[in-house]
């Protein structure tokens, strides 16, 4: 129970952290000369990356405060 | 440190583990597992150390926890010759009494086949055990093999491994080189293809890729997958991710040149191609060449007997190894391993124990005497009873302290663990920057399109601002190396124990490793450690009428019915030296004097001064001699025949041969050596005096020697504390490395970090010179994989590329990862053929002598 829990709300924070993320790129980009396809793949790729960064980091913080409840 | 008794502790062996990440996931699984007190992985022996409490969890659950993250628990596999089975339920029956032994993990038995087959752990519960239990239940059991797969169940899963890296390595290789040429086709050798293949090159290239990602690149987008699930990274997932985004954006751009990544002409189908096939070929040179870092370990384990002759109703039977008990009586011809520990009871013959002790010259054995399980018998025959056997033997014990050993980490390894934790984290949070680096300011302001890849004709003229920072992103990921941060320390720790076993120099820990490597002080204790622990006689002096052998005659013949140390040193000299024994009449010992005997009517007295001058006996010729011998810290006995002076015995506790040569070598290597005894300060110089120790702590009683120890410590000096396991405990507990010397076999028994099997001292030079060749080791891996990342990754982010308008290729990159990781092993490699200066041969030790020391044991991997 308590597992998925910590699963669920942790993909919630990192999904929700890197979809930020990518929104800050793609908002970015719209300041400079950029076409589309270009900002949207640099959004894809800031998305996948920031996925990888922030998945071990942020489970084992909710996974930590969950159990010390 | 306090020890719970219900805890149990067990070394496992993991298959998977490839970088210092994966170990970090092992480690936190089984850390995460309920019932699991303590774990320790090592990523070179492939192997975690579990402490465990069996009341909270079993051998099932730890497996489970290993198996879900991505791991896997290799576990030996026994298959047994079940008879007496008839119905489904004693198939039933077998299974759950084996099922519900601790070791076991899975039990299939089957009524058809008459067999069982029994994946377990031998560490918790032997097949000796697993046997026994069926027999309980009404079943019998016997093995079906050999055994010989259980002995090499980690080589198979070596084979398995290099085999499947090595079909991979050739479909990728193949298959890339191919793609290779096609990319490269137009610039290399323009005119050869027909115009249709070369209208369609990119969908050729897409069909001779996918094959390669999808297969043999397939393990790392699984693994690293199943890696995150858990929120854990891994190598793999920097592997996926680069060849994911190579293939990605040739995909994009073969299919739909027109999405503005670049184009049609911008394609790394090349790049994601020979990246898998590095990565793997990578794999594959290090599966090869790490098994062989554990060869000596190997070595030990194929010394153990599969086969026993066992004489039983005066039946000689032969019986698999481990079925043996105590008690059993064997046989073993010329030529033959012996099975077991034991001692003998009937025969005689000359025994090689090299391959354990490392002594070169084989050692008679004759009724009494004991045998060593796993050493070869050379030339008689004979008998022994059987009194350590499975897994007490001698053998046994040293292979699993050297296993414990590798399994341990070194204080050095600190560093390396704390950088090859967040190593990946920090690589893919680099790639990140250097992504948007390259995206919003390097390619305006650098770009050129004419720039290449280093090494290749191939411009960059087509690459958007996407596709150039997403090159760079991606280079970032596939150059840096983990792995060689995570082998420095394991690979050479494992050499290092292994290679020091070879000498009988057995190492408790990586720790005990690195201190001794680092060693500043040595105290040797001095009875049985610097001397032969035994007096003797070492002096005869006459009088002058009677030759030296009547006067050491007379004072045997005194001496003969005396339990007194030094007398039976007297009676045992002269023995040694032919001498016929009278019986003597009238035996008066005088207390604290000496002894008094009549022989063919004349007085005999063999004595102290005190008993000279009560007798009135003149010693004005001798006294001078006496002193000197006294200087020398030997004890004078005085030794007068009908009322006259006859000369003086010598006894003293000599010191052992090579305990000279070892202290010198100790002060050539720049280490301060001392002496500690309970013997009065005069007799303890002497010893020094000779055997050339200059710091002398005399005096102390045993319970003090912990003291003087710590008070050397005090001076902060790293201390090791030579002695007896078993007398000297407390003094070798308090040294920074306590050296345990001559255990014999009996090895679990020893206190201290480091044992020394054989009773030589040339092992403790031989210990710090192995321990030093160790951490020299380490610390050229750990500079060489550390140096790797700091320079290689800064190049891959484009460091250079305003300046040489070059990039790094993901290919190139990779093949840079690869041959990292595998340099870190081979340089670990030449600890196989390192030999310490004092075992090799023919060494001139500075004085003009040459020593023929010990040959290096060798045995047939």
């Amino acid at each position: 129970m308590k597992v998925s829990r910590v699963g669920f709300i942790s993909a919630l924070i990192y999904t929700g952290l890197s979809i930020v993320l990518a929104g800050a790129f793609f908002v970015a980009t719209l300041l400079g000369n950029y076409n589309w396809l270009t900002r949207l793949g640099g959004a894809g790729w800031v998305f996948l990356l920031s996925m990888i960064i922030l998945m071990p980091v942020v489970t084992p913080l909710i996974k930590k405060r969950v159990q010390s409840r | 440190m306090t020890e719970d008794k219900h805890m149990k502790k067990t070394t496992l062996s993991i298959g998977g583990m490839t970088c210092a990440a994966c170990v970090g996931h092992v480690e936190k699984a089984l850390k995460d597992t309920r019932g699991v007190k303590g774990t320790v992985v090592n990523l070179a022996t492939g192997k975690a150390s579990v402490e465990y409490d069996p009341a909270e969890t079993s051998l099932s659950t730890i497996k489970k926890a290993v198996d879900e993250i991505g791991y896997e628990v290799i576990l030996n596999t026994a298959n047994l010759q079940v008879t007496g089975m008839t119905c489904a339920s004693c198939v039933d029956h077998v299974q759950k009494a084996v099922s519900e032994l601790p070791g076991v993990y899975r039990v299939v038995a089957n009524l058809a086949s008459s067999s069982a087959r029994v994946e377990y752990e031998p560490q918790i519960t032997s097949i000796g055990e697993i046997i026994k239990t069926i027999r309980e239940v009404g079943y019998e059991a016997v093995e079906r093999s050999e055994g010989a797969e259980a002995l090499d169940r980690e080589k198979e899963a070596r084979d398995r491994d290099i085999k499947r890296q090595r079909n991979n390595l050739i479909i990728s290789g193949t298959l890339g080189v191919l793609v290779m040429l096609g990319m490269f086709q137009p610039y290399w050798f323009p005119d050869l293809l027909p115009v249709w293949l070369n209208d369609n090159m990119k969908v050729v290239l897409f069909i001779l890729t996918t094959p390669i990602v999808f297969g043999p690149g397939r393990q790392f987008f699984v693994n690293s997958w199943n890696g995150l699930k858990r929120g854990l990274t891994d190598m793999n997932l920097l592997y996926a991710t680069g060849i994911g985004a190579a293939y990605g954006i040739a995909v994009i751009n073969t299919f739909w040149p027109e999405a503005g990544f670049g184009g049609k002409d911008v394609t790394f189908y090349e790049a994601a191609a020979m990246l898998t096939a590095f990565i793997i070929l990578g794999r594959y040179l290090e599966a090869i060449t790490r098994g062989r870092t554990s060869q000596a370990i190997r070595r030990l384990m194929k010394l153990q007997p599969k086969r026993a002759k066992v004489l039983r109703d005066g039946q000689e039977t032969d019986i698999p190894a481990e079925e043996v008990q105590i008690g059993d009586i064997l046989l073993v011809r010329p030529g033959e391993a012996i099975p077991v520990d034991g001692r003998v009871t009937d025969g005689y013959s000359s025994v090689d124990q090299s391959m354990i002790t490392g002594e070169s010259i084989p050692v008679e054995k004759k009724t009494g005497d004991d045998v060593i399980g796993g050493t070869i018998n050379k030339t008689g025959a004979f008998k022994f009873q059987a009194t350590r056997v499975g897994k007490d033997t001698a053998l046994a014990q040293i292979i699993k302290l050297v296993e414990d050993a590798q399994t341990t980490k070194a204080p050095i390894q600190k560093l390396a663990d704390k950088v090859a934790g967040h190593f990946i984290l920090g690589v893919h949070m680099v790639a990140l920057i250097v992504f948007l680096f390259w995206f919003f300011a390097g390619y305006g302001l650098w770009f050129v399109p004419e720039s290449r890849l280093i090494l290749t004709p191939y411009t960059l003229t087509g690459l958007g601002v996407f596709g150039f920072a997403l090159l760079t992103s991606v280079t970032v990921l596939v150059i840096s190396c983990p792995c060689a941060v995570g082998l420095a320390t394991p690979s050479a720790i494992m050499a290092g124990s292994g290679k020091a076993a070879e000498y009988g120099i057995l190492f408790k820990g990586a720790d005990a490793m690195e201190g001794t490597a680092r060693l500043q002080a040595i105290i040797f204790d001095k009875t049985g450690t610097l001397t032969k622990g035994e007096p003797s006689v070492t002096d005869v002096i006459t009088a002058g009428e009677l030759a030296e052998n009547e006067v050491l005659r007379l004072a045997a013949v005194a001496e003969k019915n005396s339990e007194h140390p030094l007398g039976e040193a007297i009676v045992s000299g002269a023995r040694e030296r032919g001498l016929e024994l009278a019986d003597a009449a009238g035996f008066n010992a005088i207390p604290g004097q000496g002894v008094e005997v009549q022989l063919d009517g004349r007085t005999i007295l063999l004595g102290n001064r005190k008993l000279m001058a009560d007798r009135n006996v003149s010693l004005d010729k001798l006294v001078g001699e006496a002193e000197r011998l006294e200087h020398e810290g030997k004890t004078a006995m005085f030794v007068a025949v009908g009322g006259k002076p006859a000369g003086i015995v010598a006894v003293a506790d000599t010191l052992k041969e090579t305990s000279a040569r070892a202290v010198e070598e100790l002060h050539r290597m720049g280490i301060q050596v001392a002496m500690i005894t309970g013997d009065n300060r005069r007799t303890a110089e002497a010893i020094a005096r000779q055997v050339g120790i200059d710091r002398v702590l005399a005096e102390v009683l045993p319970e003090d020697k912990a003291n003087e120890v710590k008070k050397l410590q005090a001076e902060g000096l790293r201390v090791a504390m030579v002695g007896d396991g078993i007398n000297d405990a407390p003094a070798l507990a308090q040294a920074d490395v306590g050296i345990a010397i001559g255990s014999g076999t009996d090895v679990a028994k020893e206190t201290g970090h480091v044992i020394l099997v054989k009773d030589d001292l040339m092992d403790v030079v031989a210990a710090l010179q192995v321990g030093r060749q160790t951490l020299r080791l380490i610390k050229q891996n750990l500079f060489w994989a550390f140096g790797y990342n700091t320079v290689t990754i800064p190049i891959g982010a484009g460091l250079l590329y305003p300046f040489v308008a070059q990039m790094v290729s993901p290919e190139l990159a990779a093949l840079l990862m690869a041959t990292s990781s595998l340099s870190v092993t081979l340089n670990t490699l030449r600890m196989r053929g390192y030999v310490p200066p004092i075992r090799r041969k023919d060494i001139d030790f500075g004085e003009g002598h040459i020593h023929t020391v010990a040959r290096v044991p060798q045995t047939s991997a």
